[in-house]
């Protein structure tokens, strides 16, 4: 196969300016979206019910460390027919995510910074830089892979390893996302934001949409639970243990309390 | 501190050990962090070369094992502190950063041996 | 950041590594130039790139950051008893321990006292 000479000056003004106006929208992007961002507001019912729900999971998991008394004295905190948590608690039924404004504020802002930018600065490239042969992968590619890095130019005889200009753009886009990670550290927008509310509010945003069917299933969860204790004969265990092996392994301890 | 913890059987001794997770997490935000950065570093020595085809992906595959001597030495002969397992550390997300590779190989081959 | 070798070593790799691919590209032009038959790169500019290359790493492992222990009872095995059993909330000065203090004043006689429960009623 004959090489393929190419003008240096391409190199300049259309390889070279393709991979930075790719990476710099990426940061403006980034910065953008970071303006436009609302600190996601937790509903304070919210939070209560997601902390009933975990009080009452460890309640049955754990239930079995606590006298019977006291367990039953929790238990009946949610589960009384008449005052428990469980059982009195009237909650609206979902929302529908449609006719959420606050949705919809929220989805119109991704479509906005992710696929608008995405859009407007392709077509632009597409149109500037159009029709010219950039770059060639160093690695050999089948027939196959001609039109997704030749577009823009329909020709039959170039070999398929040549990379379209409206082509590196798109292989830039995709390319340079973990770079972005790199660049931005790992303060990446929307995860920073993200590990602190589940430090604040412990794991207490992933309540289910509808309160009302999870609190049902967790009073079902409950009432069927049934205390065991398992320290029953723990100070005889103990002291048992304690005389075998003189001075007392309180490490041992320490790690199972 | 985070309280969360995540606990496993060591299969040698058989005892439960505790992890702490977001030390875990450190770690991998760590080790993602330098694999990245490997796979672009090596990506533009790849096309600086000059490397085509079968050798450039050859070369990718020596820069992840470099990569992991490397994070082995920088963690010492107390690897277990900081890590469940050594192989894993190998394996886990090596072709996470392929697509970087090839991104810069293609980008630095373009630049050097193309034009 | 204390350190700042690590910074410097990648600021270098990178310097290095930009100049090798450089002196590639003007190798590569210099061979089409004269209409040699381009082989391969020149040693030097492989050697250079390679060893930037490993430079640059060695930076980046540094600017990383370190790993955290991933034990989480670690810092508990070495503690005794007295450590772990600590509950400041109980602790208690006011009791008669502090009569053994040399610097302890005794209340003059009880009426004292009395005289402070007149002031506090």
């Amino acid at each position: 196969m004959a090489e393929l000479l190419l003008d240096s000056d391409i190199r300049i003004w259309v390889f070279l300016p393709i991979v930075l106006i790719t990476f710099l929208c990426g940061i403006v992007r980034h910065y953008v979206s970071v303006l436009i961002s609302t600190q996601k507001k937790v509903d304070l019912q919210q939070v209560q019910d997601s902390q009933a729900m975990i009080r009452s999971r460890m309640l049955r998991e754990n239930g079995k460390y606590i006298p019977k008394q006291s367990f039953l004295m929790r238990r009946h905190f949610f589960n009384n027919e008449e005052s428990g948590y469980l059982k009195t608690a009237r909650r609206p039924a979902a929302p529908q995510p449609m006719t959420d404004p606050n949705m919809m504020v929220e989805m119109l802002k991704g479509q906005l910074t992710n696929v608008v930018p995405m859009i407007a600065i392709g077509g632009w490239i597409n149109w500037t830089f159009s029709g010219f042969v950039t770059t060639k992968v160093p690695f050999p590619l089948t027939l196959r892979f001609k039109p997704m890095l030749q577009r823009g130019i329909e020709l039959v005889s170039l070999d398929a390893s040549w990379v379209s200009s409206a082509s590196w753009y798109f292989l830039n886009v995709f390319g340079l996302r973990s770079i972005y990670t790199l660049v931005l550290g790992e303060n990446n927008a929307a995860d920073q934001a993200r590990i602190m509310e589940e430090q604040m509010s412990g794991a207490a945003m992933n309540m289910p949409q509808d309160p009302k069917a999870a609190f049902k299933a967790e009073w079902e969860a409950l009432e069927i639970a049934d205390h065991k204790w398992s320290l029953k004969d723990v100070e005889t265990d103990v002291l048992q243990k304690a005389e075998l092996e003189l001075p007392i392994d309180i490490q041992s301890y320490a790690n199972t309390a | 501190m985070s309280g969360r913890v995540r606990t496993r059987i060591d299969r040698g001794t058989g005892e439960i050990v505790a992890y702490s997770d977001a030390a875990v997490r450190n770690n991998m935000a760590v080790i993602e962090y330098c694999r990245t950065s490997m796979a672009a570093l090596s990506g533009a020595t790849a096309g600086m070369l000059g490397l085509t085809g079968l050798y450039g992906f050859l070369f990718f595959f020596l820069a992840g094992l470099v990569l992991w001597v490397m994070l082995l030495l920088k963690a010492g002969s107390k690897w277990q502190q900081y890590f469940v397992s050594r192989k894993s550390l190998l394996t886990s997300g090596l072709f996470s950063g392929l697509f970087t590779y090839i991104l810069c190989w293609t980008f630095l081959y373009g630049m050097v041996h193309v034009y | 950041m204390a350190v700042i070798w690590p910074k410097l070593i990648f600021i270098f790799g990178i310097l290095s590594l930009f100049h090798a691919g450089y002196s590639a590209a003007q190798h590569r032009t210099y061979m089409r130039v004269t209409e040699q038959e381009f082989i391969s790169l020149p040693t030097d500019i492989v050697v250079q790139g390679l060893l930037s290359l490993v430079l640059t790493m060695y930076g980046i492992l540094h600017i990383a950051g370190d790993f955290k222990e991933i034990r989480a009872n670690v810092q508990l095995q070495n503690k005794s008893w007295e450590n772990v059993g600590n509950r400041p909330m109980f602790y208690t000065f006011a009791h008669r321990g502090r009569a053994l203090s040399p610097n302890y004043v005794a209340p003059q006689s009880k009426n004292s006292l009395d005289g402070m429960e007149s002031i506090a009623s």
